[in-house]
């Protein structure tokens, strides 16, 4: 039973990282219905920032991180600017410029960094919590903390503010929210920058858990991404409980599995999206971007 | 009448094939002249062209650039000496992507552009891939990896810059269970090439000497939540976990083990003797991991130190086991041209077989198999180095 235990609160630990993730390709989604194949590099920036501004400029942890929230916010602008050209006029080609800004950041991330990586130790020192013998990190707590702020804060802002609500008028029909004078090209990049901030904060609040380097977004991305199909993509809700779903089935597979953990996460995931195509909280939000 | 694109098609292919009819035997397109000649027909001036593969992205990039360093910085050393015979070597860089099938692209490839002789790669699964091409084209190649499948290629051509896993792994198993007498040891590796081979050859080892391990458990190579594997291997409560896997993963494992409550003595080859591994675990978590290693750090000796000083000069970092390792083969080859000066194909594969060197990891003296160096030593991690053990 306590191995059970504490294989279920890795899974959760390691869930929480996947659902923000997933987050911001709901996001993203939600908004412009446009898939971001280069949220994944985008969460490596957001660690590599992170982690430059907590090591090597000697930030508190809780200061680096939404500094580095900005800075790839502002990545994520870039991005947006790059592609709003193909707006509302081709779709695969959007999708495909997408993976292109991945490899880009993916090379300028070697540039500015090496192709070296960093280990990023934790900033909270606190001992595990030690509960019949199941550890659980305070660190993870935190981090499943913070996961929930920032579900509830993204739900309050589509829900509750302009806009939020401008953001969602777009993604359902854009020439009608042109008609009532919403800018559609601020929207949209609103939309990336919130994606891409949602995404350095997945990928710095994983560096103490993980390992930083040019290519820790790539793992990440598909764990993400599974996981904001499986909760119902453009979902809010979804993302949180498909992330943590693939954490925990993640987790449980390797217990049982070892090395084919992968394989049998990823059949399940399959079983489960063949049984229910849009996800556990499906929905159609967006036609296209 | 036979229509016109046929036959100029028809013409096209009866030239090509009486071109290749008329070529001279050897490396077919490749500039570098045939097999058996024992000195270059190119011109004393013209460079001595040497190719780097290894892994420049992806999850191995690391490992690349740490060989890259390191041959670069004896191949510039050599250069400012005055090269072989007056001859500059010219080194070129190609990125495997730590991809097999792309390393066989690439064997075509540096034959084809006149590469005499390759360094790399450092993942033993791209170097079986290429080394069928590189002995039918007469390059030799000395290799950064350690798996013994690179000894049963039997190419002349095939040369390790280091021990083999089954070298680092048995003196670590003597030195755990002879020498310490630890005797609950569990396993955890990944699946990858590097991990299974020090998943046989740790077990064998320890099956060689009465032990058969309490735990035994393998994840995915890019696996980051360990925790599963680890909470299995708890169970059983070891005295040491032996880790089989590369270095950021080994530090993943440790600290994870760590958060766990695991207070087993940490044992590993190479992978736990670099900077890596330690700022991945963590310098407290890291501290009195056991390493079996050829290269015990940058203060052993008067030769490392120079190595040291010369690598932090030219790059700003210090140096590891990797740039060692790179750096020693480099200075192999380099001994190899200048003996036979400046030859190729299986000539300087003759050569460097001939060499005997004193290098940072020890004497090298090949075998028939392509093995140089046949010891490590063991040290012991404390605040963030590796101390040699005291007998």
């Amino acid at each position: 039973m306590q191995s059970f235990f504490q294989t279920l609160v890795s899974g959760l630990s390691f869930g929480a990282v996947y659902a923000l993730v997933a987050l911001g390709f709901s996001l993203v989604y939600r908004t412009m219905g446009l898939v971001n194949f280069a949220h994944g590099a985008v969460l490596m920036i957001g660690a590599y920032v992170a982690s430059t501004f907590y090591l090597s400029a000697r930030l508190p942890f809780a200061v680096a991180v939404p500094a580095a929230m900005a800075a790839t916010f502002a990545v994520g602008l870039v991005i947006e600017r790059v592609l709003r050209p193909l707006e509302n006029k081709d779709f695969d080609l959007m999708l495909i410029g997408t993976i292109g800004a991945g490899t880009v950041l993916e090379a300028v991330a070697i540039v500015i960094w090496t192709s070296s990586g960093r280990g990023v130790p934790s900033p909270v020192r606190t001992a595990p919590l030690d509960i019949g013998g199941v550890r659980i990190g305070t660190y993870n707590l935190l981090v499943i903390g913070v996961v929930a702020v920032a579900m509830a804060a993204l739900s309050l802002f589509l829900q509750r503010t302009k806009r939020g609500a401008a953001m969602q008028a777009v993604a359902m029909d854009h020439e009608a929210a042109t008609a009532v004078g919403i800018h559609v090209g601020r929207s949209n990049a609103l939309a990336f920058g919130l994606g891409a901030g949602l995404a350095a904060l997945a990928g710095s609040l994983a560096a103490p858990l993980l390992y930083v380097s040019p290519v820790m977004g790539d793992s990440l991305g598909i764990q993400g991404f599974a996981a904001a199909i499986l909760g119902g993509f453009g979902s809010i809700p979804g993302a949180i409980v498909g992330g943590l779903g693939i954490g925990v089935i993640g987790s449980f597979a390797a217990q049982s599995f070892q090395g084919y953990s992968d394989l049998v996460t990823f059949v399940v995931f399959t079983v489960l999206v063949m049984i229910r195509p849009t996800g556990i909280f499906g929905e159609r939000t967006v036609n296209r971007a | 009448m036979i229509p016109r694109p046929l036959a100029a098609a028809a013409g096209a292919a009866a030239t090509a094939l009486l071109l290749a009819a008329c070529s001279a035997p050897g490396s077919g397109t490749s500039t570098s002249p045939s097999s058996s000649s024992s000195s270059s027909s190119s011109a004393p001036t013209t460079p001595i062209k040497i190719a780097v593969v290894d892994a420049q992205s992806g999850s191995e990039s690391d490992l690349g650039q740490f060989e890259y360093r390191g041959v670069k910085l004896a191949v510039d050393q050599a250069n400012a000496a005055g090269g072989i015979d007056g001859r500059k070597i010219s080194l070129g860089l190609f990125d495997d992507q730590g991809d097999p099938t792309v390393g066989t692209e690439l064997a075509r490839k540096i034959a084809s552009e006149g590469y005499i002789a390759m360094f790399g790669t450092a993942e033993s699964a791209v170097t079986l891939a290429m080394a069928p091409i590189l002995e039918s084209e007469h390059i030799p190649n000395i290799t950064s990896g350690q798996s013994t499948k690179l000894l049963a290629v039997g190419s002349p051509y095939l040369f390790l810059n280091g021990p083999t896993g089954l070298t680092y792994d048995s003196t670590l198993a003597k030195y755990v269970v002879t020498t310490k007498g630890y005797k609950k040891i569990a396993m955890l590796t990944n699946n990858d090439s590097y991990g299974a081979g020090e998943h046989d050859a740790f077990l064998s080892s320890l099956k060689g000497l009465g032990i058969t391990p309490v735990a035994a458990q393998v994840v995915p190579a890019d696996q980051t939540n360990m925790t599963p594997a680890l909470t299995a291997i708890r169970g059983s409560n070891p005295q040491v976990l032996f880790i089989g896997a590369e270095e950021a993963q080994s530090g993943l494992i440790v600290k994870q083990a760590r958060a766990l409550g695991m207070t087993a003595v940490i044992a590993e080859g190479a992978p736990a003797g670099t900077p890596l591994y330690m700022s991945t675990a963590g310098t407290s978590d890291a501290n009195g991991t056991i390493v079996s290693s050829p290269y015990l750090g940058n203060g052993v000796n008067s030769a490392s130190q120079a190595f040291a000083s010369a690598y932090t000069s030219a790059y700003g970092n210090a140096p590891e086991l990797h740039g060692a390792k790179a750096y020693d083969g480099a200075k192999v080859m380099i001994a190899a041209l200048q003996a036979c000066h400046g030859c190729t194909g299986l000539a300087l594969a003759t050569a460097i077989r001939a060499v005997h060197y004193e290098g940072l990891l020890g004497s090298f003296t090949y075998n028939n198999q392509g093995v140089g160096i046949f010891a490590t030593a063991i040290g012991v991690i404390s605040d963030g180095k590796i101390a040699p053990i005291t007998s």
